[in-house]
């Protein structure tokens, strides 16, 4: 084998390939890193804001989207009756809510699409990851927000702080807490009182009744739904709810993975580019250290060597750049945020790109560098 | 007395596009160990082709190369690279030392094939330069040397591990007059004192001249030499 030095120097016989090698990697490896983050927190960030404890009632036919489900009133009264309904302090967990979709406007006249539920207090019973930061729940002319609700709007923090004015339409309203629900839709979101909901979006129904039922009893929720034909209910539970969701968006991922590889592929082809000029200005150095009797193989794992070490120090990049743009970053979507953060999972992914592009990238070039015969390659200029 | 290199009745073949060529013939050539040998003879007679067979670098389409009683003509690619690694020192024209290297690192890379302990390696290698009389530029890359240093290097390099056989293709094709005479005096008493056997292309008569023996190839096959040099396949000494 040939020292390691050898393969070490070699990275620097020429800074600006050595630069390009190393950005090229980086920039694959930083596109690979976030299309993972971005997959992991999408999957994160429904998966926990379903519970399989909940169940949510909805007018049938309108299973793949809340926001489209419409439910009498009588139906939050007659959930009631479900066995297994978990209850605190005596109060029933059954929520019904108002999802609605609607442009929102901040004091400042930004202006932007807004996820707005209207619950009363006893929600907090049924979304048990909800709590209040600050302030209080809204009453009438009031809201609650979501602390990642600024992001979904894209204003700052400070204008979605408690105190602060939101209009819906021409009708003013105060921000009167920020709540959170760690990791999931919900903290995107502005709650109102749902009357005061029902009555600015003018609707006399819910959107749908959720329902927090004893371990194992989910199953009685949907039974309610089939015995109580008159209403026109499909029930589901929450947690299997933001799975078909997450179906939904799989286009979205899939659109992310295929930008991601042309972008990744652009720059691929550019590394290899580039290898191909390093080692082929190196034909003739391979072919006298074959004349000292070095194998094929030798060499071959020499580049090979050489490219992971540039590629290395690209993911090395990657790493440090993925830290300061893509860890803890917050990602709107039309349901809500979600956070990019490099788990274990996305660093593995960078460091198994990181090394494919150094190994594999290597090959081509280096095979072709030394396939000429021996001869032949000794001539070569 | 057995040769320490026999070629016997050795044809090469080149494909050119839809033609063949045959730079060597039915060639026969021995060579007694110690003797430092020189071919000469215009482009494309076949000198280079015949060095490189002798070097393991090639192999022949049909004959026999013998070499301290061993057929490498027969060998695969895999088994010659090892077998010049410990048989076979080449010296380049243009010295092909690793210009990342120092001298000190290019004269190792043949002793990294090998088993040697560090302390061991670099006795050799400090004993090399010594040789050729540049043991106080170890450390300097090819770059910070003259050309014949950097072949005195080379030669470093191709003698370190103690190969029986050299093959040099044009070593003072490249240097000055001055640097040209110390590198073929160093040649001549590798084969002289250490028992090395050189073959050495060249088109240089002057270089020619220092060998113990040369021969003149034409079109593939041993002439009679213009100069007036020996053209006998067969040792005359």
């Amino acid at each position: 084998m040939l020292p390691f030095t050898y393969a070490l120097r070699n990275l620097f016989r020429d800074p600006a390939r050595l630069f390009q090698t190393v950005g090229g990697s980086a920039v694959v490896v930083l596109l690979m890193m976030a299309a993972v983050a971005l997959d992991d927190g999408m999957d994160r960030v429904l998966a926990a804001s379903g519970s399989p404890r909940n169940v949510i009632l909805l007018g049938k036919g309108s299973e793949e989207s809340v926001e489209r489900s419409e439910v009498s009133l009588e139906v939050e009264a007659a959930a009631g009756a479900i066995p297994g309904v978990a209850s605190v302090l005596g109060v029933e967990a059954i929520s019904g809510e108002i999802t609605y979709q609607a442009p929102i406007r901040t004091a400042s006249g930004h202006e932007s699409q807004a996820l707005m539920r209207g619950v009363l207090e006893r929600a907090l019973l049924v979304h048990t990851t909800v709590a209040l930061r600050e302030g209080s729940f809204p009453g009438p002319d009031e809201v609650m927000v979501g602390h990642l609700a600024h992001r979904k709007l894209g204003v700052s923090a400070d204008e979605l702080g408690v105190g602060q004015l939101l209009y819906f339409g021409d009708s003013e309203t105060r921000i009167s807490g920020i709540f959170e629900a760690p990791g999931t839709v919900l903290e995107s979101e502005i709650w109102f009182d749902r009357n005061n909901l029902a009555s600015l979006s003018q609707r006399d129904s819910l959107s749908s009744v959720t329902l927090r039922l004893d371990e194992g009893k989910t199953d009685e929720a949907e039974l309610f739904a089939f015995q109580r034909n008159d209403l026109e209910l499909s029930a589901i539970r929450e947690d299997r709810y933001y799975e078909k969701l997450g179906l939904f968006y799989e286009p979205i991922k899939v659109m992310t993975w295929v930008t991601a590889a042309l972008v990744a592929a652009g720059a691929l082809f550019g590394g290899l580019n580039t290898l191909y000029a390093a080692f082929a200005s190196r034909i003739k150095e391979m072919a006298t250290l074959q004349s000292i009797g070095y194998t094929r193989l030798a060499l071959l794992a020499s580049l090979v060597q050489e490219s992971l070490l540039a590629t290395l120090t690209g993911t090395l990049v990657a790493f440090v750049t993925g830290y300061f743009l893509l860890d803890g970053r917050t990602v709107p979507f039309s349901i809500g945020t979600f956070t990019l953060i490099l788990t274990p999972s996305v660093i593995a992914w960078g460091l198994v790109t990181g090394l494919l592009l150094g190994s594999v990238g290597a090959l081509p070039p280096a095979i072709r560098c030394l396939l000429p015969s021996l001869p032949k390659a000794l001539r070569s200029d | 007395m057995t040769p320490f290199i026999s070629i016997q009745s050795v044809t090469k073949i080149f494909q050119k596009g839809q033609s063949l060529i045959k730079p060597l013939e039915d060639l026969s050539l021995d060579v007694p160990q110690g003797e430092f040998l020189s071919l000469m003879g215009p482009s494309g007679s076949g000198k280079t082709t015949l060095l490189n067979l002798i070097a393991g670098i090639d192999r022949p389409n049909s004959g026999k190369i013998i070499i301290d009683k061993r057929e490498v003509s027969g060998l695969s690619r895999a088994e010659l690279t090892r077998w010049r690694a410990r048989h076979v020192g080449y010296i380049f024209q243009l010295y092909h030392l690793v210009p990342i290297l120092s001298a000190y690192e290019n004269v190792e890379l043949p002793l990294l094939l090998g088993k040697l302990g560090k302390a061991e390696r670099q006795e050799r290698i400090l004993a090399a330069l010594d040789l050729v009389g540049l043991a106080d530029r170890a450390d300097h890359r090819p770059a910070e040397l003259s050309g014949g240093q950097e072949q005195r290097v080379a030669i470093a390099r191709a003698i370190v591990h103690d190969p029986g056989l050299l093959v040099a293709d044009e070593p003072t094709g490249d240097l000055d007059r001055e640097s040209a005479d110390g590198i073929l005096k160093l040649l001549g008493s590798l084969a002289d004192d250490h028992g090395k056997t050189i073959v050495m292309v060249t088109h240089d008569p002057r270089a020619a001249a220092a060998a113990h023996r040369s021969l003149h190839l034409e079109k593939g096959r041993f002439v009679e030499s213009p100069t007036g040099h020996s053209v006998s396949a067969s040792p005359s000494r």
